[in-house]
């Protein structure tokens, strides 16, 4: 889309502050006090900063970074969690990792999880953002009610839905056969039918999350550009495409991240469903993790792997952001 | 300045990737091993604690005899109890940690092999008469497969069986082979057949079996016998069924295989002392052909039997969906089926070997308790203090509890169905592997039964790759496995 005059200028220009700027304060103070203090200014402009975030970055170091550097160090090692043998292997646990092609597959279906369920929460957060945005009484009581799915414990809603999907007696087979539709589907059986269940219910749970991040977003959106648009002919979509979309591009960037992450982490849907099943069709990288690092022990070789998804997504996320909140900084816009 | 914002936001995604990833392995990154405390000399505690199960080992039948163990000792038995994952992160942290808080701990036998080094061995404590003064521990009165299978264990090999051919078990000649006692065994549950009694007690049922088969209806004896009946009671317009299978992926379709390997001759461990692998054999083909049939050829199974793990397995025979049903536990039916469940061991084929797994009490190596905890273990589970739990379904270890409870003492003919049908199971059951990384091994094999019991591999085919994966699996490990 192409700026009008008027957007190009209403967007380049100067935002009024009421910080004055440094050429103005330097006229304000007197020079014997500037001299007098320049130095010491100077030593707590550079300290003070650090002092006020060491408790975090204390807090960070002993929370993230000490774990992250202990996973590095036992990834190189051979240990069991109650092994007194355990000796320094080197990257024979990556090796091991890296030519094992069931982790390698594991990988492929994790990221293949990630990328169809974010992608769908993604769209239908946004198709459920942009009408409930506006703010009306049955509007927040939908965005409460939206609430609910995100805030039951991963693991119970698993449980509920493996007995709604029981082809038995679940709800679900009950109602397709009263629509005429297949009954007794085994769903959890069939790799298609059981990959649809783990991604519906991850579409289930998550949607609303990205939908509150993007409803959010498009209610703290200034009016002015959208008022613009409309005054220039602009038609619904086209101010939604080129007007709110753009502007949006923050909140898609976290949004996105954020369940990036989160369902990377995924656990609890896969072990309670299917585990891993039928065959190793749903075996997704974590439950490998869980077995090595929490039935095993084997912390080493799970060290290695948990490394290995880690340096993934660590990767990835820096990708992401820049993919998605190219157009987020307000300087680029 | 746009470097530098790009610099920053990178940095601290990489540093939020970092963090997630660190949260995701909270569980990777645990303890370190340190050294044990003492024995404070026997002197008596004011209280003791055990790590304990929940359902899994009926943990409400050992609460209730707290009150009476009170009474005995003088002392008080604090028992903390955790759902099984949560209780083996429990139990492998506290001996990492080197804690002495827990006195006795209750173990589980796939995390035995791991768990050795960590407890007391009892061989010398079952030896002292001074320490036997609170119940009598009468090793011998143990079911011996049970036994050997669940508490002896040569420690500097812990994958290897003690021969269990000596029909009462001594520590002399378990010393004498280089092994020790590691606890004492609490609950024994065994793979067993349910069926409901009423329908092959049921003249039109009886009559129908008769004309359909030309033979009488009888509780299946051997797997043809149980294909022909399950077959007969396979109705899926009145949503009936012959029978459940656990072929989801977990242990339990492993179990199931196990089960149906030593019925068709083959080692039920799976993998054998010497690291052999033995599931992948005829035998192994064989039986796995038969789960197979049963749910893609004589399709006697309920939809989702291919994804069924024991809970669900129990939930249809409960709910009558199914006739029969094989399980670890007793079974009731819901308030809206009316009928009654019998008991029988699973079939037999060439051989007999219905899995079983098998909880013991252990010392904590670590616990200044070790006299104290003995004898309170000794007591858990005395012949006595089992007869009691059995009112509260405890599945008991003792020959003589079993004696007991089936004779003529017992009034229910159901309970003591149920108790013959688990005591005759025990008797010939086989364990599992042990192996430190047991539920990885068991993992690969329950892929496999699942790949053939959805017809998506043969079973040939199935075990083969399983084989590729466990020997991997084993290896890793630490393990030398034999080239075939």
């Amino acid at each position: 889309m192409t700026r009008t005059p008027h957007e190009a200028e209403s967007v380049r220009r100067p935002v009024p502050s009421a910080i004055p700027s440094s050429a103005d304060s330097s006229r304000s103070v007197p020079p014997a006090r500037r001299a007098g203090r320049g130095r010491p200014h100077r030593w707590s402009t550079k300290l003070a900063p650090w002092a006020l975030m060491s408790p975090a970055m204390l807090v960070l170091m002993l929370m993230t970074i000490a774990p992250a550097i202990y996973l590095v160090w036992s990834s190189l090692r051979n240990d069991t969690l109650l092994g007194s043998g355990g000796r320094f292997v080197g990257l024979q646990n990556y090796q091991d990792a890296l030519t094992n092609p069931n982790v390698l597959r594991s990988l492929l279906i994790t990221g293949g999880f990630v990328l169809a369920a974010v992608t769908v929460e993604m769209l239908l957060g946004l198709l459920l953002a942009v009408p409930l945005a506006t703010q009306s009484r049955s509007n927040n009581l939908a965005a409460a009610l939206m609430l609910l799915p995100f805030a039951v414990a991963p693991a119970v809603s698993a449980m509920m839905f493996k007995e709604l999907l029981n082809p038995n007696y679940g709800w679900i087979d009950h109602y397709m056969g009263v629509l005429g539709l297949p009954a007794h589907v085994e769903w959890l059986s069939n790799t298609n039918t059981a990959w649809i269940a783990l991604i519906g219910l991850d579409v289930w749970q998550w949607t609303p999350f990205v939908a509150l991040i993007l409803m959010a977003g498009i209610q703290s959106l200034p009016k002015e550009p959208l008022e613009a648009a409309a005054i220039d002919g602009a038609s619904t979509w086209q101010t939604f495409r080129h007007v709110t979309l753009p502007m949006l591009a923050p909140f898609l960037a976290i949004a996105l991240t954020l369940r990036t992450i989160q369902a990377f982490k995924t656990f609890d849907a896969f072990k309670i469903l299917t585990g891993g099943g039928p065959g190793a069709s749903t075996e997704i990288i974590n439950l490998g993790i869980y077995r090595v690092a929490l039935q095993s022990f084997r912390i080493g070789a799970a060290s290695a792997l948990a490394m290995v998804l880690l340096i993934l997504l660590s990767l990835l996320v820096p990708i992401l952001l820049r993919a998605v909140g190219r157009n987020a900084d307000p300087e680029q816009a | 300045m746009l470097h530098n914002i790009r610099t920053a936001r990178r940095a601290r995604a990489v540093v939020s990737g970092l963090g997630a990833g660190s949260l995701l392995l909270a569980g990777v990154v645990a303890c370190t091993p340190s050294t044990g405390g003492s024995d404070a000399g026997g002197s008596k505690p004011k209280t003791l604690h055990m790590l304990y199960a929940t359902a899994e080992a009926n943990a409400a039948a050992v609460q209730s005899l707290l009150p009476a163990f009170k009474q005995k000792f003088g002392i008080d038995l604090q028992v903390d109890t955790q759902p099984y994952d949560a209780l083996q992160q429990k139990v492998f942290s506290e001996f990492a940690s080197g804690s002495s808080y827990y006195d006795i701990v209750i173990v589980d036998t796939p995390w035995a092999p791991a768990l050795v080094a960590q407890l007391e061995p009892l061989s010398k404590y079952i030896d002292d008469t001074k320490l036997n003064d609170m119940a009598k521990v009468d090793i011998g009165d143990f079911i011996p497969k049970v036994f050997y299978d669940t508490a002896v264990y040569d420690k500097s090999a812990p994958n290897k069986h003690f021969a269990d051919s000596s029909p009462n078990p001594s520590t002399a000649a378990i010393a004498k082979a280089g092994f020790d006692v590691y606890g004492l065994p609490i609950q024994a549950n065994a793979q067993v057949m349910a069926y409901r009694k009423d329908m092959f007690n049921d003249p039109k049922e009886k009559a129908g079996h008769q004309a359909a088969t030309g033979q009488a209806l009888d509780v299946p004896k051997t797997w043809d016998e149980f294909t022909k009946v399950a077959k007969y009671f396979t109705r899926p317009d009145k949503k009936l069924y012959g029978t459940t299978v656990m072929a989801g992926v977990g242990d339990w379709a492993t179990d199931d295989f196990k089960s149906l390997l030593a019925a068709w001759g083959g080692n039920g461990h799976l993998v054998g002392d010497d690291l052999k692998l033995e599931f992948n054999t005829p035998q192994g083909v064989a039986a796995l052909q038969y789960y197979s049939d049963l749910i893609n050829k004589e399709k006697v199974v309920p939809p989702g039997s291919t994804s069924a793990s024991w809970d669900e397995a129990a939930s249809l025979f409960n709910s009558g969906a199914t006739a029969m049903t094989m399980n670890y536990h007793a079974l009731a039916l819901d308030s809206g089926v009316k009928g009654e469940i019998g008991y029988a061991t699973v079939p037999k084929g060439q051989a007999q070997g219905p899995h079983f797994g098998t909880w013991m009490l252990g010392i904590n190596k670590n616990s200044v308790n070790k006299d104290w905890a003995y004898r309170a273990i000794t007591w858990l589970t005395a012949a006595d203090q089992q007869v009691t739990m059995t009112k509260l379904q405890l599945h008991p270890t003792r020959t003589s509890v079993y004696a007991q409870v089936t004779g003529s003492g017992e009034a229910d003919p159901s309970v003591k169905n149920f108790y013959q049908v688990l005591g005759d199971s025990l008797a010939v059951g086989v364990g599992r592997a042990r192996l430190t990384n047991y539920t990885e091994v068991s993992n690969a094999i329950a892929k496999a039964v699942n790949l053939a019991a959805t017809g998506s591999k043969t079973p040939q085919a199935a075990l083969d790759d399983a084989a590729i994966e466990v020997r991997r699996l084993l290896t890793e490990a630490g393990y030398k496995v034999p080239s075939s």
